[in-house]
């Protein structure tokens, strides 16, 4: 992993604007944004609802292409990459956690872990030893065998971030991780998120209108009416106050 | 198993109603195909040997003639051995035979006055193109022997009687009336013919018959003829009117041949000639029947006969040649192809319907889905792995429905097959129901619910792989 002395940049954003159109309405959801994401930080990115923060998260998991302005991922920049590298990039380079966790009903926790590496074509025996293990690491392997739907909403979101990181991906991005979620298992899931950033150094960036969950980040990126209006990291104490 | 066809069995175990309900009206479809089109099949199997007795692959004739003319009417050829010789060169592995055509009647009971008529077809028993067929096809008695009487003494008259006026001459050919204890000539009949008139006609039995005929000048002539076998080529009704005699005999009775023997002028009567006047050419024929070599495989037998057809007409470009299917288009008109297009279009009406209820329910799937489709889009399944998910359950819909339908076909193909299941015909014979199931129809029942169901999958399929993977995340939202 980088050092903290010599963070190395995992996604580059510069100068993005996204512009939605649909019939005659023109909505500009991020405005000549500009964002770099470091390895091993654990970034928040905050802002009031329709600000435009999770079109940031979208076009940084290379879900959504800007309307204009570059993103470059480990130094390249995705336009100039094919869909089947897009593709290979979101599969095997990041890590989604999503509000809703989309876990695939039919299939159990342990096949959900799975997922993102079976499309990835690795093979069945070592993904299931892996996602075991990432299953433990969540605190949910006893519920390996079950159906997805069957878990409660925190243990959903655990699998969820287990099978972020089934792949080992640079970087996990999370949309309103704990926006389904009540307070205790918010705080379980930011703790888990916290844990894996600090002691194994997973960079995250997770999105959250909640001002008191947004404290977990490191580095708070502030999103307003599609500008960036703060971006600075955040002292150990200010994070305690979320304690 | 790759991912898409983890999850293609996953929706397809999810929605098995009803994608079950779907593969059993195509199956079902298939199978009431597969069963027409089988018994078709049969019936033109059927139809097709009959017809082929008289016509082989192309039947050749005088230009002047018409294809009715095959069944017995006046289409001599002073040179038939000849053109069927040429026909044998020109197109190598072809086989050309000659035939000595004409119509006949004979009585049916002891009143005399009732009759029925039947076609001779004169044949070569070594050479004719079909020999082997009619000699396979003999259910009871035998075929032609080497040591039969196809001539022997038959014609032992000659009788010219000069027509008073302008009308024609009367050449009385066959002298079995005068000289009754001769031995009648030999003659294979249908067996149907056995079964409508089976007081006379029976294995071994005499009968006279009435051959018309208008060759060098014959009007008729009265034949008695010993029944020595029955035949079966599957339509009774056509069997019952095709019989055969030696193509020699019917020479003979034809006057095909130098008139000899010894003359005497009877006056006021005609000239008379005696003991065997006529020396059969083998040259003069009505027909010349070609068999062309059959290919391994043909998707389109009609097309093959009228390829066929063309190129024997090449050859003879003076004459008029008949395919087989010519004729089955003059005895049943275009019946049969008015069935088989009826056929596949209320197939291909039911299959149409099928392919639109497995694209809305894939349809319905996707949209319930979108969110499914988003998600495996963010963890990295490429446009291609979304669009096999769902050819691959057109691809299972396709082969289990055509599996079924083949199975269930076959089945009740056995069934019909053990139970024997036969309907009355024309003039009280049986027609048996059967199937011939050819590798075609098999193919066709195998393989169209294949190409329907991944047709009618790709279209959901590829609306579901161009989802953009934030809409989908999206819209999956929205629907929750």
């Amino acid at each position: 992993m980088p050092t903290e002395s010599s963070p190395s940049p995992i996604i580059e954003i510069v100068n993005v604007t996204k512009i939605y159109e649909e019939y005659e309405s023109r909505v500009t959801a991020l405005k000549n944004v500009s964002l770099t994401i470091n390895s091993g930080e654990f970034v928040a990115i905050v802002g009031t609802s329709g600000c435009g923060k999770s079109t940031l998260l979208h076009c940084m998991g290379l879900l959504d292409r800007p309307t204009s302005g570059k993103i470059y991922i480990e130094g390249k920049d995705t336009e100039q990459i094919t869909g089947k590298e897009i593709a290979a990039f979101r599969g095997k380079r990041m890590g989604f956690v999503f509000q809703n966790y989309n876990l695939i009903p039919r299939l159990t926790v342990l096949e959900n872990t799975m997922l993102p590496g079976l499309i990835a074509g690795k093979g069945v025996g070592q993904l299931k030893e892996k996602a075991l293990k990432l299953l433990r690491e969540v605190g949910i392997s006893h519920r390996a065998h079950h159906k997805g739907v069957h878990l409660s909403g925190g243990e959903q979101q655990r699998v969820a971030i287990a099978r972020a990181l089934i792949n080992d991906p640079i970087i996990v991005l999370a949309d309103e991780p704990t926006g389904a979620l009540d307070s205790k298992s918010s705080t379980e899931i930011m703790e888990l998120l916290e844990n894996l950033n600090e002691n194994k150094g997973v960079t995250i960036v997770f999105v959250s209108h909640d001002v008191e969950i947004a404290r977990y980040g490191k580095r708070r990126v502030e999103l307003k009416d599609g500008r960036i209006v703060t971006d600075r990291k955040v002292e150990k104490k200010q994070q305690e106050k979320v304690e | 198993m790759d991912i898409s066809s983890r999850f293609a069995f996953g929706e397809l175990r999810e929605h098995k109603a009803i994608y079950a309900i779907i593969i059993v009206v195509i199956a079902l479809t298939m199978t009431s195909f597969m069963l027409e089109n089988a018994y078709i099949n049969y019936m033109m199997q059927v139809v097709n040997e009959t017809s082929k007795n008289i016509v082989a692959d192309v039947a050749v004739t005088n230009v002047d003639c018409d294809v009715r003319d095959l069944y017995g009417t006046e289409t001599t050829i002073e040179d038939a051995g000849r053109v069927a010789q040429r026909i044998e060169k020109m197109l190598p592995g072809y086989k050309a035979s000659v035939r000595v055509t004409a119509q006949g009647t004979y009585g049916l009971g002891s009143s005399g006055e009732a009759a029925d008529g039947c076609t001779l077809q004169g044949i070569d028993p070594e050479k004719d193109v079909r020999a082997d067929m009619l000699r396979d096809s003999i259910v009871k008695g035998r075929f032609f022997e080497p040591d039969d009487p196809v001539m022997k003494g038959h014609t032992p008259l000659y009788i010219k009687i000069n027509g008073p006026g302008n009308l024609p001459d009367l050449i009385y050919g066959s002298g079995q009336k005068l000289l009754g204890e001769e031995e009648p000539y030999p003659v294979i009949v249908g067996a149907a013919a056995a079964e409508i008139h089976p007081s006379i006609i029976k294995v071994g039995n005499v009968i006279d018959v009435y051959v018309s005929m208008a060759a060098r000048g014959t009007s008729y002539a009265g034949v008695r003829v010993k029944i020595i076998g029955l035949y079966e080529s599957g339509t009774p009704t056509v069997d019952a009117m095709i019989w055969f005699m030696h193509a020699d005999s019917l020479r003979e009775l034809k006057g095909y041949g130098n008139i000899t023997g010894k003359e005497w002028i009877i006056p006021g009567v005609g000239a008379f000639r005696g003991f065997r006047p006529i020396d059969v050419d083998r040259n003069i024929g009505d027909v010349v029947l070609v068999s062309a070599p059959q290919p391994a495989y043909t998707l389109d037998p009609i097309g093959y006969s009228e390829k066929v057809r063309d190129a024997v007409q090449e050859v003879v470009p003076d004459m008029k040649t008949f395919s087989w299917h010519d004729l089955l288009v003059f005895a049943a008109g275009s019946m049969q192809d008015v069935v088989t297009i009826l056929l596949w279009g209320s197939m291909g009406v039911t299959l149409l319907l099928c392919g639109a209820a497995i694209k809305y329910v894939m349809d319905s799937i996707i949209i319930r889905k979108t969110r499914e489709i988003g998600s495996l889009k963010a963890f990295g399944a490429r446009d291609r792995v979304i669009f096999k998910i769902f050819v691959y359950q057109g691809l299972f819909i396709g082969i289990a429905s055509g599996v079924l339908g083949v199975l269930i076909s076959l089945m009740v193909m056995q069934i019909i097959n053990w139970y024997g299941f036969s309907v009355q015909f024309i003039a009280g014979t049986q027609l048996d129901i059967s199937f011939v199931v050819n590798w075609f129809t098999l193919l066709v029942a195998f393989l169209i619910p294949i190409v329907l169901s991944i047709i009618a999958a790709s279209i959901p399929a590829k609306k579901a792989s161009m989802l953009p993977p934030v809409e989908a995340l999206r819209k999956g939202e929205l629907g929750m």
